[in-house]
């Protein structure tokens, strides 16, 4: 097994390129060290600077892009830049592959000295094989793409952090350390804000005391008045509103405090009312209290149809403004875009609670033979295929019809073919399977001893083909031949594309493949066709899912600012309860039929080639409510997101889907970096 | 969650180990006493919660299964970090699997929670025509590295929930119940309290 593993690695072009980077990169350290100096003329310092530090834009090591890593003090400020070198200076451009990147993708990375007071997190990877790497997570909320410290390293970048800021292992996970966290929120408000004299010392020392022991609760998800709702709160009207309010004290200070805890959820409105109100002491406005305490505060007779009860609504109002204004800021969003999501956000939840976004387009009964025949020439090319992908995103394709038209959607037949090259293709494809299929069928008893890596490849294949779908009729019963061609498919595969070779997963996929086209040669291309798109998730350093789950992760704080700050606060950013669902196109979500249908409509393309983490959006937003509503934690989630199997009504999450697809328009580029999985191949033909 | 009155003991436990050698199927039939044959493989991981009542106390298990092969190996310290016990799962017809637990069992021993109870348990116990793995051989290791060894069988359910009611009482016994609440559980005989199902 560790002999295997060691192939595995060895086998891994990027792991290779970083083991012999390892030795010339840090040569290559020293010199820029050296040249760089350690103080820059301008009064700022390079207290720590680390080369050969890479992201990955996409899962292609030719298209990483290294650079260097620095903090830097100024004043008394510490600043992190990752600055990508010169493309000829690009040593971490894979061995061969002279990838040039465009200059703006290069940009797009770049990290510009960010204060790391914006930091709220970094979460360090450090696998006993394989590369270290890092994620930072800004107070924002958004996170860089993860840092890979080629030369290892990122034990020494922490320690160096830690004697320039107040770095904490988060008591949740050791791998996780909060950034100037300091234990009590209302101290760590006040020691970052220059508080005026004029504060009564009474009324802090009684009322921060108070307010520590509410935030205490708060950490621990225990607070007993759960069910505090803000139901003012609209974020179109306080867009609007935002404008009018101007230099309050009062204000200014909650904006602070609320900058400082950057929390947009209704949690974070609770947890900074709390603070707010508590923060009266530095008002005066004697009874400032939030309509929610009113059955338990004392000051319940202040509060009602007077004065007093409106200034509270306009504060309630306030105390959104912020927060919204930091989730748009930091998304980078215009305000129009913010206004857009506000009114989606307001009509969303005019709706029942269970009720979805009920925006998509009608969904249309699947094409049939008929119509099929309408969109092909006398020589079976298809003229509009766009209209195609369009007519099959709103309705799928019938079953009899999937054989011919999937081919198309997987990119196998070129939409311009006609029926005589598509019959050539046929031909030609089938006696290529035959080649490499033999090339692991010849493998003689005797050289299958010497040949770990074919072995062991065989014995995991075989294990997960016996336990792939085994209710549906096409694959139960002791003996099924259709098992055997899973089989005979899958370990084709990983003879075709060696590097990838074979990981859980893939039997999922292969499985309807192969029950459509009832015919090993296609199902076999049509699955090589699909593992070009899919390919990337099942990368050995996760990388395609991670930059999957990031996009999804910026979807949601883009679309569903709420619950986007209620799983920052529950520590549930990384998204990993959605894993199952993009790993394998939620294969295990849905009965089999309906599973080939969603997968016909996201092989279209239409909207986005993205539609799947649009899905996910869908169905997160779908139960926002309970998760918030029940607090879930990471383990919760994960098990509430996994019982969802067989419970989500797909027709309507499309729809929904499509909604937030469209909602998000064009600010999906800035949600989803380019090459994030599944990136179409430029001569694709699918996207003209 | 803890409304009966009874103290609970959350217990975080995760099972590792090679893919297919059983690690789903020992859960479904703790949790749910269920067995399937063609058990599909566990993408990503899977958490389960099943409370066992082990004498003055009952132990809440927040389970976290794994997906064991090898490509998904870097995600497995967000599921082991933290944990009060694994459960490292070879499959006795296996030797390659046993092979596999004892890395696991070394991962854990260098990352992991160092009072981290640790069992290590040979499933597929029925399949005695295909052993590979003798008992003394895993006993002897399982000694010599401070393990809990039993050998179990999720299809029969052999050794299963001994398996996790040894470690139940392993656990360290940090927050004892008070005796004065009432307890619905016969103190004889230590069983199953409630369980909470995982699916559809």
């Amino acid at each position: 097994m560790q002999e295997a593993e060691l192939h595995d690695l060895s086998d891994d072009p990027d792991y290779v390129a970083s083991q012999q980077q390892g030795s010339g990169g840090s040569e290559n350290q020293k010199c820029t060290r050296k040249s760089n100096g350690p103080t820059e003329p301008n009064g700022s310092e390079v207290v720590y600077s680390k080369d050969n530090v890479a992201i990955h834009p996409t899962q292609y090591a030719s298209e990483r892009i290294s650079g260097r890593l620095q903090l830097i003090k100024r004043d008394l400020s510490l600043f992190m830049t990752w600055i990508p070198y010169k493309q000829s200076a690009s040593y971490g451009v894979g061995q061969g592959s002279r990838v040039k990147l465009p200059e703006k993708d290069r940009n797009l990375y770049t990290i510009r000295a960010v204060p790391l007071t914006d930091v709220r997190s970094i979460r360090r990877h450090t696998p006993t094989l394989g590369w270290q790497y890092i994620i930072m997570v800004l107070t924002s909320g958004l996170a860089f793409p993860p840092l890979y410290f080629y030369n290892g390293g990122v034990r020494e970048f922490l320690a160096t952090l830690k004697q320039h800021v107040f770095l904490v292992r988060s008591a949740d996970d050791a791998n996780v350390f909060l950034v100037n966290d300091l234990q009590d929120p209302l101290q760590r408000s006040l020691s970052s804000l220059e508080l005026p004299r004029a504060v009564p010392v009474a009324n802090v020392a009684s009322s921060s005391s108070s307010l520590a022991s509410v935030h205490s609760d708060d950490n621990s998800n225990q607070r007993s008045n759960a069910d505090y709702h803000d139901s003012s709160f609209s974020p179109t009207e306080s867009v609007g509103r935002h404008r009018q309010k101007v230099r309050d004290p009062a204000r200014d200070l909650s904006i602070q405090v609320l900058e400082k805890f950057s929390l947009v959820t209704k949690f974070a409105r609770e947890t900074t009312s709390h603070l707010l109100r508590e923060s009266q002491i530095f008002d005066n406005i004697g009874g400032y209290e939030k309509q929610q305490q009113v059955h338990s505060s004392p000051v319940k007779n202040q509060v009602g149809g007077d004065p007093v009860s409106q200034e509270l609504q306009d504060k309630n109002q306030i105390i959104s403004d912020p927060l919204e204004k930091i989730a748009c800021r930091n998304g980078k969003l215009c305000e129009a875009a913010a206004t857009l999501v506000g009114t989606f956000e307001l009509i969303d939840s005019k709706e029942a609670e269970q009720q979805s976004l009920v925006w998509g387009k009608p969904r249309l009964p699947p094409l049939g033979h008929e119509e099929w025949a309408t969109f092909l020439d006398e020589e079976g090319r298809i003229v509009d295929s766009k209209a195609l992908r369009k007519r099959i995103f709103y309705g799928g394709v019938e079953h009899g019809l999937r054989k011919e038209v999937w081919k198309f959607l997987l990119g196998y037949n070129e939409f311009h073919s006609t029926y005589a090259e598509r019959e050539f293709l046929e031909t030609m494809k089938r006696s290529e399977y035959e080649t490499i299929k033999h090339q692991w069928q010849s493998i003689s008893p005797a050289q299958a001893r010497r040949f770990a890596k074919f072995k062991e490849r065989k014995s995991l294949i075989e294990k997960d083909v016996v336990r792939t779908d085994r209710s549906i009729p096409f694959y139960d019963g002791d003996e099924n031949p259709n098992v055997g061609l899973l089989r005979d498919i899958l370990l084709t595969f990983s003879f075709y594309n060696f590097d990838l070779g074979y990981c859980q997963g893939m039997s999922d996929l292969l499985s309807p493949i192969l029950f459509v086209m009832e015919d090993e040669s296609e199902a076999f291309w049509c699955f090589v066709s699909l593992m070009e798109r899919l390919g990337p998730n099942f990368n050995r350093d996760q990388n395609g899912m991670h930059s999957q789950l990031l996009a999804l992760s910026k979807l949601v704080e883009f679309l569903d600012s709420p619950l986007h700050c209620y799983l920052r606060q529950a520590d549930c950013l990384n998204f990993f309860f959605c894993f199952r669902w993009i790993l394998i196109q939620f294969k295990r979500e849905f009965v089999y039929e309906k599973t080939m249908r969603l997968w016909e409509v996201l092989w279209t393309h239409y909207l986005s080639e993205h539609f799947h983490l649009y899905m996910c959006v869908a169905i997160l937003k779908k139960h926002r409510k309970k998760i918030i509503e029940e607090r879930m934690d990471f383990d919760t989630l994960l098990k509430f997101i996994n019982e969802l199997s067989c419970h989500i009504t797909l027709e309507a999450t499309l729809k929904d889907a499509e909604a937030l697809c469209i909602i998000a328009g064009e600010n999906k580029a800035a949600c989803i970096p380019p090459g994030t999985p599944p990136s179409l191949p430029v001569e694709g033909g699918l996207l003209e | 969650m803890a409304t009966t009155g009874i103290n609970y003991i959350p217990a975080k436990l995760v099972l590792l180990g090679e893919m297919g050698t059983g690690k789903s199927s020992l859960v479904l039939r703790f949790v749910k006493g269920q067995f399937f044959d063609y058990q599909e493989s566990t993408i990503g991981a899977a958490f389960f919660t099943q409370t066992l009542a082990v004498n003055e106390t009952t132990a809440k298990f927040e389970i976290w299964d794994t997906a064991g092969q090898e490509r998904y190996h870097s995600l497995a310290p967000m599921y082991y970090r933290g944990a009060a016990a694994a459960i490292v799962v070879y499959d006795i017809s296996n030797t390659d699997s046993f092979t596999r637990a004892k890395k696991w069992v070394e991962e854990l021993r260098q990352h992991g929670n160092p009072n981290m109870v640790i069992a290590l348990a040979g499933n597929k116990a029925d399949l005695v025509d295909n052993k590979q793995v003798e008992a003394e051989v895993a006993q002897t290791y399982a000694q010599d590295n401070g393990l809990l060894f039993l050998e179990t069988s999720a299809k029969t359910a052999q050794g299963v929930n001994e398996l996790f009611l040894e470690i139940a009482r392993r656990l360290p016994k940090a927050n004892p119940t008070q005796p004065s609440r009432m307890i619905v559980v016969d103190r004889s005989s230590e069983r199953l309290v409630s369980t909470s199902y995982y699916c559809c």
